[in-house]
This record gives C-alpha cells, sequence and structure tokens, in this order.
C-alpha cells in the first residue's frame, strides 16, 4: 500500500471506525506490519452506523469530511507521518504508546541521522533559566544535536531561539491542533521554525489547547529524544512531567541546578536528588552518549571529531580542544579577554582595567563599583558603557553588573 | 446716543480687542447684552445696576443696548462689568472725561460696587499694550501681575467710585500708575526638598540632571519604593531659574485658572496629575477651551507617576504635544493654542507585582503577565522618550552612608552652564534645548569625528536600536558635552549615553 493511502486507512480507523489508538498500537507491535493491522481491524469492524463526533473537535463528522481533512493538509502543506514509516522519529517508535500518526509541518522531522534532544522548563523562568536554555540549545545545536522542544512561553521559546539561529532548525511539539498558534505570544517563533524546522503533533487540526493534551505532548517530546534538559522547573511543572516519562522510556535525565532558595529550581533539584543528572556544561550532557557519539550512523551527523583510541577519559578533553580557544577554562579565558580589551581601544588610563577588576563573575551593584574603584559616577558609566557595548560585561537585574563567562 | 469703551477677551492665552458699545434711547425701560454673551456676561446687567447705584450715582431708566464687537465671538467671564458701568454714566451724562480715549477697563464689580480681580489679565495687559492704550485701568488686586508689562501705564482701582475719581482727576492721572514692580528671581526659588535627600541611586542622579539640562523626556523604571517619585520631586530643585520671559509666559497660562494670588510665578511648575484624570484636564479644552496639565506644566515639569495606569487614550493624546510643543485646541472655528514645552517624567513598576528585577523581593507575575504589561504602553511614546533608566532599590547599606552627597544648589550651577551653552547655540531660532533639535543639528554635530561614527554603528548593531533611537541617543550626547562644557561630542560621551538607554526592558 502507499503510505497515502495507509495514512488515509489509519485516520478512518481512528476517526471514523472508533478504533481506539492503543488497540492498534497493540496489535502493531505484534505483528511489526501496518497492512497486516489495517486488514486485521477493516476486516473485522463494518462501517460503524455511529459517526465520530468528538466535542472538542467539530473538524469532520462523515466520511466524506475525510477528505476534507486531506484537502486541508495538502493545501496547508502539513504531511502525515506514521509509524511505518522510515521517516518517523525511530526513537518515539519505540515507546510504550507511540502516536501511530504525526501530522507535521517543516521537513526537519524527516532529518533521522541526527540525535534529538529536548530541553524544557518552566513557562515562567528567570533570566538564568533563559539564558542557561538559550547556551545549552546554541552549544547543542552547534554540535549537531536537533533541539527538541514544546513551543511554550519561557524556557522553550528560548530553547527554539537559540537553535533556530544557531543551526536554523529545530522541533516544536504541539498540544494542539497543528494550525492553532498556542500561546499566542510566540507566533514569529511559530512562523519561523516552519521554515527550517518542524512542527510536530498528534491532535486533529483546530483542537483547542486542552488541559489532557500537554502530557501526552510531554510523552513525545521525550519519546523522540535521547534525553531530556530540564533547565528550570519548579514543583508541579509539566517539565516535571516530561523527566519522569522520559525516565519510564529510559531517556537520559538532566536538571540544571539553580538557587536553592528559587521556588523555580525546586523541581530540578529534586530530579537530582533522584538520580538526574547535574548539567553545568555541555560536556556533562555529551558523556552520557559516548556510545552514540561513536555509533557511525550518528558520528557523520555530529559537527566535531572524536579521538578514535577509544580511551573514555579523554573524551571529555578532546570536545573542548576543539571547539573552544581553551584548554584550562577559567585561566586561560581570562587572560584572553583581558588582552582583547587592551586591544579593543587603546585606553590611555588604567581607570579601564581598575573597572574591570572591580566587577567579577557575581552580580555586584553599581554602587558597590563606585565605592570600590573611588572613580566618579560619569567615569564609571563611561567604562561600564564600553564593557558593555564590547559584551565583556553586561548589566543584570537592575544597576547590577557582571562579568560576561 | 452712542458711546463706545475699549476692553479686551481672551481666546485660549491670547487676549483680542472688544469694543463694548452702548446706545440709550428712549422707550420702555430696559437693559439688553448683545454680541454672544455667555451667563456670566449677562447677569453682569444686577450687578451693574446694584453697584452703580450703590456707588451714589443714578441708573438711567431708559432702554440701554450694549454690544460686544465683534459680535460673531463668543465671549464669557465677568470682565465686562466696569466697562459697561463707566459706559452707562458717561452716556447718561454722569461722568466726563479724556481718557477714555486711550484707556482701555477690565474689571468685575461687587454690588457694592467694588473691583474684584479677573482671570487671563497678564494677556489682556500685553495686548492693550500692544495696541498702544495710554491707560489701563484694572482691579487692584490684579495689579502685582498687569505690571509686569512695561509699556503701558495701570491703574489700579479699589472700586467703581475709585475709578471714576481718577478718571476724573484730569492732571493728577499720573500718580495712580502702579511703579512699585521689579523682577527679582534670586531669593525666591527656595525648596524644602534638596537632591542630597537622595542616597545611593548615582546613576539615576546623573541621568536626571542630564535630562534637566537637555530637557529630555525621562523614564523610571523601579519596584516599589525605590525613589521614583521622590527623584522626580526634587528634579524641579535643579533646574535654573526662570528667565523673566519665561515667567510670563508661564504667568499667562496661570492667569487663565482660578487661583488664590494674582501675581507673577518665578517658579518652575511641577504638576503631577493623578491617572484617573480626564483627557480634557491632561491636554485641555473645555466648551470654552481651557489649559490642561501639559500647558500648566509649561517650562517646568509633568511627571505623570504610575504611567502604566494611564489610559492609552491619555498617553496617545501625549504625542502630538510633545512633539510640537504647542496644543491646538479647535472649538466653534477658533483654534485655540497653548503652549506646552514641559519635561515629561514618567514613572513606572516593571511588572504587575512591581518586583521584577529585584533581587530580594521575588517578582510574582508570569511572563505573559509582564509582557501583557509593557504591550500596554504604546511603542510611539516609548520612543519619544529620550533616556530610560532602571531605578533599583536600595540596599540597607547605603541608608546609613551620608557623605559626598551633592545638593541641590550644586548640581543647579551645572545645569544652569548647560542652559547657557545651549540658549548661544540656538539663538533665534525657534528651539531652545537639545532635546528638540531636528536632523539639521544632528547631522552636524556627528559629521567630524570618525570613533563616534564607529561607535554609533556598534550601538546600532548591538542594541536594536531605530534611527530615532540613534538621533536621540546623539541628542543627549550633545547635553553631556554641554555639562562638561565640550565644544565637540566626543566617543566618551555617546559611550556615557548609552547607559541611559534601555534597548530591551523586558
Amino acid at each position: 500500500m502507499e503510505n497515502n493511502e495507509i495514512n488515509l486507512n489509519i485516520l478512518k480507523l481512528f476517526y471514523n471506525l472508533k478504533i481506539k489508538p492503543s488497540d492498534f498500537i497493540n496489535i502493531y507491535k505484534n505483528n511489526k506490519n501496518i497492512e497486516e493491522t489495517l486488514d486485521y481491524f477493516l476486516k473485522n469492524k463494518k462501517n460503524s452506523p455511529k459517526l465520530f463526533n468528538d466535542k472538542n473537535n467539530n473538524f469532520f463528522q462523515t466520511e466524506k469530511d475525510l477528505n476534507l481533512l486531506m484537502q486541508y493538509f495538502f493545501k496547508n502543506a502539513v504531511f502525515i507521518l506514521n509509524i511505518n514509516q522510515k521517516e518517523y522519529p525511530e526513537f518515539l517508535r519505540e515507546i510504550y504508546f507511540p502516536p501511530p500518526i504525526l501530522f507535521c509541518k517543516g521537513e526537519k522531522i524527516k532529518d533521522t541521522d541526527n540525535l534529538k534532544i529536548a530541553i524544557v522548563g518552566t513557562r515562567n523562568c528567570s533570566d538564568y533559566g533563559k539564558e542557561v536554555a538559550a547556551y545549552l540549545s546554541k552549544e547543542l545545536s552547534k554540535i549537531g544535536f536537533i533541539v527538541v522542544s514544546g513551543m511554550a512561553l519561557g524556557i522553550d521559546a528560548e530553547a527554539h531561539k537559540a537553535a533556530i539561529k544557531e543551526s536554523g532548525g529545530s522541533i516544536g511539539v504541539l498540544g494542539t491542533g497543528i494550525d492553532i498558534q498556542y500561546p499566542y505570544e510566540n507566533k514569529n517563533l511559530f512562523e519561523e521554525i516552519i521554515k527550517n524546522g518542524s512542527l510536530v503533533t498528534e491532535f486533529l487540526p483546530k483542537t483547542q489547547p486542552l488541559k489532557n493534551n500537554f502530557p501526552a505532548r510531554n510523552r513525545i517530546i521525550s519519546g523522540m529524544s535521547i534525553g531530556v534538559i530540564v533547565v528550570e522547573a519548579g514543583d508541579k511543572s509539566g517539565a516535571i512531567v516530561t523527566a519522569k516519562t522520559a525516565i519510564k522510556e529510559n531517556r537520559e535525565v538532566f536538571a540544571v541546578p539553580g538557587n536553592i532558595f528559587s521556588e523555580k529550581s525546586k523541581g530540578c533539584h529534586s530530579l537530582i536528588k533522584c538520580g538526574a543528572k547535574l548539567v553545568e556544561d555541555v560536556d556533562d550532557i555529551l558523556e552520557e552518549f559516548k556510545n552514540y557519539i561513536k555509533d557511525p550512523v550518528y558520528n557523520k551527523s555530529l559537527n566535531f571529531n572524536i579521538n578514535n583510541n577509544n580511551d573514555d577519559d579523554n573524551f571529555k578533553l578532546d570536545y573542548f580542544k576543539k571547539n573552544y580557544f581553551f584548554e584550562n577554562k577559567s585561566k586561560d579565558k581570562k587572560n584572553k579577554s583581558l588582552n582583547n580589551i587592551r586591544n579593543l581601544i587603546n585606553f590611555s588610563d588604567d581607570d579601564y582595567l581598575k573597572i574591570y577588576n572591580c566587577v567579577g563573575y557575581k552580580e555586584k551593584s553599581l554602587e558597590e563599583i563606585i565605592s570600590s574603584s573611588g572613580l566618579g559616577i560619569k567615569k564609571v558609566l563611561q567604562i561600564l558603557s564600553f564593557f558593555q557595548l564590547k559584551n565583556v560585561i553586561k548589566e543584570k537585574n537592575f544597576n547590577n553588573f557582571i562579568k560576561v563567562s | 446716543m452712542f458711546f463706545k469703551i475699549d476692553s479686551f477677551a481672551l481666546i485660549g492665552i491670547e487676549a483680542i480687542k472688544v469694543n463694548v458699545e452702548i446706545h440709550i434711547s428712549n422707550g420702555m425701560p430696559s437693559f439688553t447684552i448683545v454680541g454672544l454673551p455667555d451667563k456670566s456676561i449677562n447677569e453682569a446687567r444686577d450687578r451693574v445696576k446694584a453697584s452703580i447705584i450703590n456707588s451714589g450715582f443714578k441708573f438711567p431708566m431708559k432702554k440701554i443696548i450694549i454690544n460686544l464687537s465683534p459680535a460673531d465671538l463668543r465671549k464669557e467671564g465677568s470682565f465686562y462689568d466696569l466697562p459697561i458701568a463707566l459706559a452707562i454714566l458717561a452716556l447718561s451724562g454722569q461722568i466726563s472725561s479724556d481718557f477714555f480715549n486711550c484707556s482701555s477697563f477690565i474689571g468685575e464689580l461687587s454690588l457694592d460696587g467694588g473691583l474684584d480681580p479677573v482671570k487671563g489679565i497678564l494677556s489682556m495687559t500685553q495686548k492693550a499694550a500692544e495696541i498702544k492704550k495710554k491707560y489701563f485701568f484694572i482691579p487692584e488686586s490684579n495689579i502685582n501681575e498687569a505690571a509686569l508689562i512695561k509699556d503701558i501705564s495701570i491703574i489700579g482701582c479699589k472700586n467703581l467710585k475709585n475709578c471714576i475719581e481718577i478718571l476724573k482727576n484730569k492732571n493728577e492721572i499720573d500718580k495712580y500708575v502702579y511703579k512699585n514692580f521689579e523682577f527679582k528671581n534670586d531669593n525666591l526659588n527656595k525648596f524644602d526638598i534638596d537632591f542630597s535627600e537622595i542616597k545611593g541611586q548615582y546613576r539615576a542622579k546623573r541621568a536626571m540632571e542630564i535630562a534637566v539640562s537637555g530637557m529630555h523626556n525621562i523614564l523610571l523604571i523601579g519596584p516599589p519604593g525605590s525613589g521614583k517619585s521622590m527623584l522626580a520631586q526634587r528634579a524641579i530643585t535643579i533646574m535654573p531659574d526662570l528667565n523673566f520671559d519665561e515667567s510670563i509666559e508661564v504667568t499667562k497660562i496661570y492667569s487663565l485658572i482660578k487661583r488664590k494670588k494674582y501675581e507673577l510665578i518665578t517658579k518652575r511648575p511641577y504638576r503631577n496629575p493623578h491617572h484617573t484624570i480626564s483627557e480634557t484636564g491632561l491636554i485641555g479644552g473645555g466648551v470654552y477651551p481651557k489649559p490642561g496639565e501639559i500647558s500648566l506644566a509649561h517650562r517646568g515639569i509633568l511627571f505623570l507617576d504610575e504611567f502604566s495606569e494611564f489610559s492609552s487614550k491619555h498617553s496617545e493624546a501625549l504625542r502630538q504635544p510633545l512633539e510640537n510643543k504647542s496644543i491646538a485646541i479647535t472649538r466653534n472655528n477658533l483654534s485655540y493654542r497653548f503652549p506646552c514645552s514641559f519635561m515629561l517624567i514618567l514613572a513606572m513598576n516593571p511588572c504587575f507585582c512591581g518586583y521584577y528585577g529585584d533581587e530580594s523581593r521575588k517578582c510574582k507575575c508570569s511572563m505573559r503577565e509582564i509582557e501583557r504589561y509593557w504591550k500596554k504602553i504604546s511603542g510611539p511614546i516609548l520612543d519619544r522618550i529620550d533616556m530610560q533608566i532602571k531605578i533599583p532599590r536600595l540596599k540597607e547599606e547605603l541608608f546609613l552612608k551620608n557623605k559626598d552627597i551633592e545638593n541641590s544648589s550644586t548640581i543647579k550651577e551645572r545645569v544652569k552652564k548647560a542652559f547657557l551653552i545651549q540658549s548661544e547655540r540656538y539663538k533665534g531660532k525657534e528651539i531652545n534645548y537639545n532635546s528638540e533639535a531636528g536632523p539639521e543639528y544632528i547631522n552636524n554635530w556627528i559629521n567630524q569625528d570618525k570613533d563616534l561614527k564607529k561607535i554609533l554603528a556598534d550601538f546600532s548593531k548591538k542594541a536594536l536600536m531605530t534611527a530615532r533611537g540613534i538621533s536621540s541617543l546623539i541628542k543627549i550626547s550633545r547635553t553631556i558635552a554641554d555639562l562638561e562644557g565640550a565644544n565637540e561630542i566626543s566617543a566618551d560621551h555617546a559611550i556615557e549615553a548609552f547607559q541611559y538607554k534601555i534597548s530591551n526592558i523586558i
């Protein structure tokens, strides 16, 4: 059977004959053959007199409208991936209850060579969380991972944005129909992600963002990824649900530590306590995927060469040798940027250095800088501004300055 | 029988000449006022009648018609009591004087013949001088205000009888002319508040100094209790004193609204309207247009606290006056123009709960709420605000420190110098301050320096600034250079100016 025909038949089973997707998956998992599975259901069930009527979705109710649905997909460049297809995410196929069909928009999902990794977190995140999400997403994209997330506000959006900026694409998994931009604040992101990345959902078009949809979405996010990174999550955050499903499906779970007083990091901390891997930098993540990275199937899509001496201990160091300009992180970086600063401008006075030394990697308020440097407000502001412009120092919160790490 | 006396009507802050014409004829005794008078003028009939009788004269029992010309202009106010009374007395032959032709009259009569003060006296005096009148008879309580105009002899009258005595006294009229006024603005501007009361907040204070020096509009963002209102209130204490011309401009506006003291305003106005103010109250208007808060803040400060609470209607209405420095209100085919060249200070919290970005107290707002909060503020308005600064809450240890804090008068001296440089630069031009400078100036300012151009290009790349953003950055740099007394803007000035720009608030 052609893929199109299979898709149509599957849609017919679920939305016309009222077959439960879980039944379908059970049979399919036994025989591993989509055509047999379809035959099984189509033979045993005559067209049911009861038409499918989902009160949450009135897109179609009759056979005639099923064609309407296909037309709609064709018009809007939405394509369907069924579980039997090669392009269907291979990790997703193996979870307990994979979605039999996925409605997709954007080509990135078909990219089966690259490993996918999920970055999730709270919608109501802190500046710190945003920064971490963007940093990890950027670095992982650089290496060759596809970042998967849930298109929500906060951490999700930051991860998507950074990935799109770095590699041009990312995969967003929706808890709504493919045509619904939820949350609406992310509408620009929705437009961007379609261009190079992908949107994926198992829900029919026009499905509203219902509460129950999101745990189902989370299982897809964790399902298609090799690991889930929880950047910032409160105690009852949806990101924790994603992490829990990830654990059930045997995925790696990473958690980024935060401030111990922050409500927004409570969930991450409890994950770490339960055994999730603490993430300080990208190498903490890579370490867990050694086997994948060495696997020639994935290796070719990754952007860095690994040492072939099979020495596990050297692995981490190799990545950084290739990708960063320093070996001993903190020391070299400091010297480097100091030299940089000297080169940037031939500043006549040592005041620049004074201020540079005043500001550390911990936030320092303007008042403290003024009193410890002993310079006038005018001069301090000038110098800080200068460093901000050169991306050496940045302002955090209100009036607090910190070196860019 | 016909007689006429000169008086004035107000259109906005400008006065125009009005002829009070009277015709008395035989017939049924009556007393009519024509020429589009309002209620307060029509009621003048009873006041005039009573005061003429109570001053010991006779009210003629004839047919009296008063015409206020030009007849098609709607007139309001109680200015015409005195001219009407004098016209009746003159035409009925009870008084005669040589001064009616070379004088103008204005005043409200009370029933016992006393003269009460009227509003808008300064504009009228100016007009009287303009049309080359020799004497201007006004109520005595208005005299301090009117005496500011030098080209005319002001005569203050206690009551109707007093006025008539002066008029009759042919040779001694000059001794009644008020001469005692001198413009002094040295010791008047004493404030109870001072800049030294603000602890810490170095950046905000420096920003305020620059903002005042160039009359740049400024937005203060900070959590509750960080001292936004305190800063705004004290901005007025570092502004240079009003000069004479500016004083007159301000007094002319204030002269239009009721107030207790009728004299010259020497303090720069500080207006702080509540956010429940009506649009008319803020911009000006009404059937007979009155100046709104923006005009009352002319040459001074308009402080809108909790700006996020102001309705979008208010902020949109502010856009045009901010650009034009004056507001035209059109009613009944007449356009009333009020000046409104003010410095705008806006203060607001960074989010609903107020603590976004605060270290010690965590913000409870969701990202979406914060975005919604900022969406309320209109982009075009934020674009017109040259400077934006964040004001954090003070840390405890800074409360106790009390050294090296400048007081208002020290800062004021520096601001004065910057004002002087600007008035030199814009001599003979329509603008007064750097904040008003247009592209023709801005292009000149940056043409010389290559470093400066490079820095500006860097800024626009880093902070995604709009063209307006960059030009306001240059204007701030110009003011910083003026504060230093530098002729040209250097890269250092522009770099400092960057500190007062928040490219991305949330």
